[in-house]
């Protein structure tokens, strides 16, 4: 009765991406547009510093209501879990403005894993594949200067922000770019506002992270709901001091030193679409209206040893899922499967499990 | 304030119903103002042979050759040249026009203005629509032809009666209307429902609501003894609905109470011939309407399409322990005197209804998806305070009862296949969720009109530069 | 060229804190920008939704400045409320679509401020049905509340009132004040769309416009339901 995609439960076939029709060619062009010439090809094009933490999720009494997926009705799954800064580029650089992400991979039994992947950024800059291309493109990095005091004074009079002035040792920064294209696209306006503000965060588990794609939770009694998931933190949201210079690198020993103290833990929240919302366009969050259910609790209480084996080489991927979530006809979901498969390709990562084919 | 009421100082059509075989909806652009005032002028004087005469609502020994009302929209009134100081009385909703109040009455995603066909995609020049129901087509081509020397037609809509009074989906529709104490309506001589005060229907009579009544647009003779409706052309997706049906009956086969639904011994109380499957798709018809396709309240006779001893069409209220789900579409529409959330609003939101299918024959034996539905006319005093109240509140949202609320009526209602859910009840009080129908209803045009008194006309054609 | 250290870059930085930056600003600046650029005001209250859980728990700010806004007149206010403590109840009860309401004096005005479900119009008429005095008592505590009374006979043009002193809910996502601005001059949202930059100034303009606003629609504990499920719910009845 329910016209239910005709999908697998884990692996999302390349036939329902839809969209644009050259998908394989568009996967590799995006990989490709996302390298900063001061990044590095053996490392991620994007979310290229990392720590990877472990732990296990245990999921709330209602939980198994939704979603008959394994990790919501077992007491505890194992979890590993990569945070990242979003820059691709080679330099560290934790206290600039910056979105972050955190890619949760969930241990199933029989060696089978599911991931769910989050950023700082509750959207994406474009609802398709080729309008995030063209995105990109834009907004590829490009000589920033700031503005000049007079220039600001101009800004302020015409009741304008003016620019913020470059880092220290900042040359290149997609932020022209990006305003350029939010300026002729509404669409990217409010990722593009939002991402220009949104600031450091003082540690990576003071961060709600959102896993922006809507996915499909199928419950006990076959129901479907259409979901979308964000990690709230427990310890609650708080970002670095904007006006105070920005250090380079205090992330990663912030969260050795707390987890060696106590763990960190985070509320996973679904909030469940209705009529009219978009459930296919990843650049339009949803009002923070919606039913939103508290599906359990993940508990992170160590920093990974082998930091090369468990967060360089390790490769998450959007599309691997479990029976009881799909992905929705989001064309960005079902492009970054591919893409990411090609990016750990490229980096010569330990394979993602698509790669088994 | 209240004088005696005289029904032939007001249009046909709106307390009584005219039940003719076809209607012709003619939608008309005012291009010279003068032409059309002096149009109304003759009509409503009615002793022009050039002029279709305005049918006011009158007892006839014999039937006109047609019936000839208008209805005008805002934009009609100002083409009209009504002053400002007159056009600023009328309430917002209508100053507004129906595309302006689209979301609010769930006119979105496939229903929404920006699909409209036209002439309805450009609702600034659809200035008066004007009806024609006769029982031939010959007397509905005449009075087109008189009508075009006066005004730019920018669309027509034809509409027929279905036999027995179908309507596409296969129900018999158009039962029960608000009735008055002050005509004679020999359709309503067996109904035992509350009357309704004029003021449901007319502006300037105390309204259901105590105490309440509606600004009577100024000047008086313009707004007095008027009305409001929504006119609405609504596509209804009878191949859609039949597989639907297939769909829930096939699932509710396997249901653990499913007998509950439908004796399997007793299906010929639901229909001849009919095997559980069959039967399975009445009930849910049934229950998603609040009437058997026969017409039978599912309230006064859940059990059977047929029932042994006769039930009344309309003499019956819902309470606490109703059979008619609360979901239902009738009982969404008016909730009679049962338990609602909003306790004081109980009858105080009826509307009359008038319509006539319009598309080509339906065969459910070979289903088709070409365009038919409905010609709706919903009237009330207020449209505000009745047509968009039940459209927002009650047949989308279900806000009258919390079993129902964030659910949309299974037929009317703004459902997509992801989002929409039915519960169907079971005598035992329990209850079925069918999930997974989508739009049957989908709004193709429409417009706010107001439906003038006969001496509102007279007003208009009298009206200057 | 520019170097973020020069003395110039860092002045100008701190200007938004500097006293006289600010007098230019409130007194020149943005006087010139409401002349040149004026905006609309803003309608009131939630915008409709197709969403049922935009349809629930929605938030009525209602402001009202008072005719006497002396001690004197605000105690006659307070009465009028308090004198009116069955009629409210009963009116609460029995439209049965309201979660919370509460009534506040702040500075001049008398505010009303509630969280209920459903269309608004519905909600106000459904009172006026049956607390019509109330209404009434506190209209004519308001500034250009005559016109009004009696409430009863004056339903639509309540209503229109109401929702012009309901204050306008700031969009939940910023960007969308560009679209509303659009659709409050009869234009197509974002066609063509505004430069992203502009958010400050048009942001600025509107306040000067709607005085008052509400930062978007509200924060809900336990979103998506109407005051009727949850005392169905809970065993209350309803």
């Amino acid at each position: 009765m329910l016209h239910v995609l005709p999908g697998q439960s884990e692996y999302i076939s390349k036939t329902q991406a839809g969209g644009d029709m050259d998908d394989t060619g568009m996967a590799e062009k995006l990989v490709r547009v996302l390298q900063r010439p001061d990044g590095d090809t053996a490392l991620r094009p994007v979310h290229t510093f990392g720590i990877s933490a472990t732990g296990f999720f245990e999921p709330s009494p209602i939980a198994g209501n939704f979603c008959v997926a394994e990790h919501f009705n077992t007491a505890k799954t194992g979890v590993i879990v990569r945070f990242s800064n979003g820059s691709g580029s080679a330099t560290r650089r934790d206290g600039w403005s910056d979105v972050r992400g955190m890619a949760v991979r969930f241990h199933l039994t029989d060696n089978r894993d599911t991931d769910l992947i989050a950023m700082t950024l509750p959207e994406f800059f474009a609802p398709t594949p080729k309008t995030f291309l063209e995105f990109a493109e834009e907004a590829a990095p490009a000589p920033y200067e700031g503005q000049t005091p007079w220039q600001k004074i101009l800004s302020l009079i015409q009741l304008k922000l003016p620019k913020r002035d470059p880092y220290p040792g900042e040359t290149i920064s997609p932020d022209d770019g990006a305003i350029r294209f939010a300026d002729q696209n509404a669409y990217a306006q409010l990722g593009v506002l939002q991402a220009a503000t949104i600031g450091a965060p003082t540690s990576y588990v003071r961060a709600a992270y959102h896993a922006v794609h809507t996915f499909i939770v199928t419950a006990p009694d076959k129901t479907q709901r259409w979901v979308r998931f964000t990690w709230q933190p427990i310890a609650g949201v708080l970002r670095t001091d904007p006006n105070l210079p920005p250090v380079d690198d205090y992330l990663d020993a912030e969260l050795q030193d707390r987890l060696g103290k106590e763990p960190a833990r985070f509320s996973l929240m679904m909030s469940i679409g209705e009529i009219g919302d978009d459930f296919e366009d990843p650049s339009r969050p949803w009002p923070p209206h919606r039913i939103r259910v508290m599906m359990g609790t993940l508990t992170l209480d160590a920093v990974s040893k082998n930091q090369l084996e468990l967060c360089e080489k390790l490769s998450f991927n959007p599309g691997l899922l479990t029976d009881g979530i799909e992905a929705s006809a989001d064309p960005v979901l079902h492009i970054r499967k591919e893409s990411y498969e090609i990016s750990s390709e490229w980096r010569g990562a330990t394979p993602c499990p698509f790669s088994q084919r | 304030m209240t004088k005696a009421f005289d029904p032939q100082e007001i249009q046909g059509n709106i307390l009584r119903g005219y039940r003719r075989n076809l209607v012709r909806h003619l939608i008309l652009e005012v291009t010279n103002a003068g032409v059309a005032r002096r149009f109304l002028g003759l009509s409503v004087a009615g002793d022009s042979p050039d002029v279709p005469a305005i049918t006011p609502d009158k007892t006839w020994p014999t039937k006109p050759e047609f019936c000839f009302n208008i209805g005008i929209t805002f934009e009609g009134l100002r083409a009209l040249r009504v002053p400002s100081r007159h056009l600023e009385t009328f309430p917002t909703e209508f100053m507004q026009g129906m595309t302006k109040r689209a979301i609010k009455i769930g006119d979105f995603g496939e229903s929404a203005p920006e699909h409209w066909p036209a002439p309805f995609d450009q609702p600034e020049r659809v200035h008066i629509i004007a009806s024609i129901h006769a029982d031939a087509e010959g007397p509905l081509d005449r009075a087109q032809a008189q009508v075009e020397r006066a005004f730019t037609t920018l669309g027509v809509r034809n509409g027929r009666n279905l036999p027995e009074g179908r309507v596409f989906f296969g129900y018999v529709d158009g039962i029960s209307q608000p009735r008055f104490n002050h005509i004679d309506d020999p359709s309503q001589k067996d109904v035992d429902e509350p009357i309704d005060p004029l003021g449901t229907a007319l502006l300037g009579y105390p309204t259901r609501q105590e105490g309440v009544t509606f600004r009577v647009p100024s000047p008086r003779d313009l707004g007095f003894n008027g009305s409001f409706n929504a006119f609405r052309i609504l596509a209804q997706d009878a191949a859609g609905f039949e597989t639907y049906l297939n769909d829930a009956a096939t699932e509710l086969m396997t249901h653990p109470d499913v007998n509950q639904l439908a004796d399997p011994h007793r299906l010929e109380r639901i229909g001849e011939g009919l095997d559980m499957h069959g039967a399975l798709r009445e009930v849910v018809a049934a229950q998603m309407c609040g009437r058997w396709r026969n017409g039978v309240p599912y309230e006064l006779s859940p059990d059977a399409q047929y029932p042994e001893e006769r039930v009344s069409l309309t003499n019956f209220d819902y309470s606490h322990r109703s059979r008619c789900p609360v979901g239902a579409h009738m009982r969404r529409g008016n909730p009679r005197g049962g338990p609602i959330v909003q306790r004081i609003a109980n009858y105080t939101r009826r509307l009359v209804r008038r319509g006539m299918s319009y598309g080509p024959d339906f065969d459910p034996k070979n289903p088709d998806s070409q365009e038919r539905g409905l010609l709706g006319n919903f009237i009330g005093a207020n449209l505000g305070a009745q047509f968009e109240a039940v459209m927002c509140d009650w047949i989308n949202l279900g806000l009258q009862d919390p079993r129902i609320t964030s659910s949309n009526d299974p037929l009317l209602g703004a459902n997509t296949p992801q989002t929409s859910w039915f519960d169907m009840s079971l005598p035992s009080g329990g209850t079925i969720r069918l999930r997974g129908f989508p739009r049957l209803i989908t709004s193709r045009g429409g417009a706010y009109t107001f439906l003038p008194s006969i001496a509102a006309i007279k007003h208009l054609s009298e009206l200057n530069d | 060229m520019t170097n973020p250290n020069s003395w110039l870059n860092r002045y100008v930085n701190t200007l938004p804190e500097r006293g006289w930056f600010n007098f230019l600003s409130r007194y020149v600046v943005v006087p010139y920008w409401i002349w040149k650029e004026p905006r609309p005001k803003l309608p009131g209250g939630p915008r409709p939704s197709p969403q049922p859980s935009e349809s629930v728990q929605r938030m009525m700010n209602l402001i009202m400045p008072l005719k006497d806004p002396s001690p004197a007149g605000r105690a006659r206010a307070t009465m009028a409320i308090a004198q009116n403590v069955d009629e409210i109840f009963a009116g609460l009860d029995n439209v049965g679509t309201v979660h919370f309401a509460r009534f506040l004096l702040i500075d001049d005005n008398i505010c009303m401020i509630s969280v209920y479900d459903g269309d608004f119009s519905n909600y106000i008429r459904d009172f006026i049905t049956t607390i019509g005095s109330v209404f009434d008592d506190v209209v004519s505590l308001v500034e250009g509340g005559e016109a009004l009374l009696p409430t009863e006979h004056n339903v639509e043009k309540f209503i229109d009132w109401v929702h012009d002193h309901d204050l306008f809910q700031a969009p939940d996502f910023p960007t969308d004040l560009f679209g509303l601005q659009d659709a409050a001059k009869g234009l197509a949202p974002n066609k063509p769309p505004h430069m992203l930059e502009s958010l400050p100034r048009d942001l600025i303009l509107q306040l000067h416009a709607n005085r008052n606003i509400s930062l978007g629609g509200g924060y809900r504990a336990y979103p998506g339901v109407s005051a009727a499920q949850v005392r169905r719910k809970f065993g209350q009845g309803w």
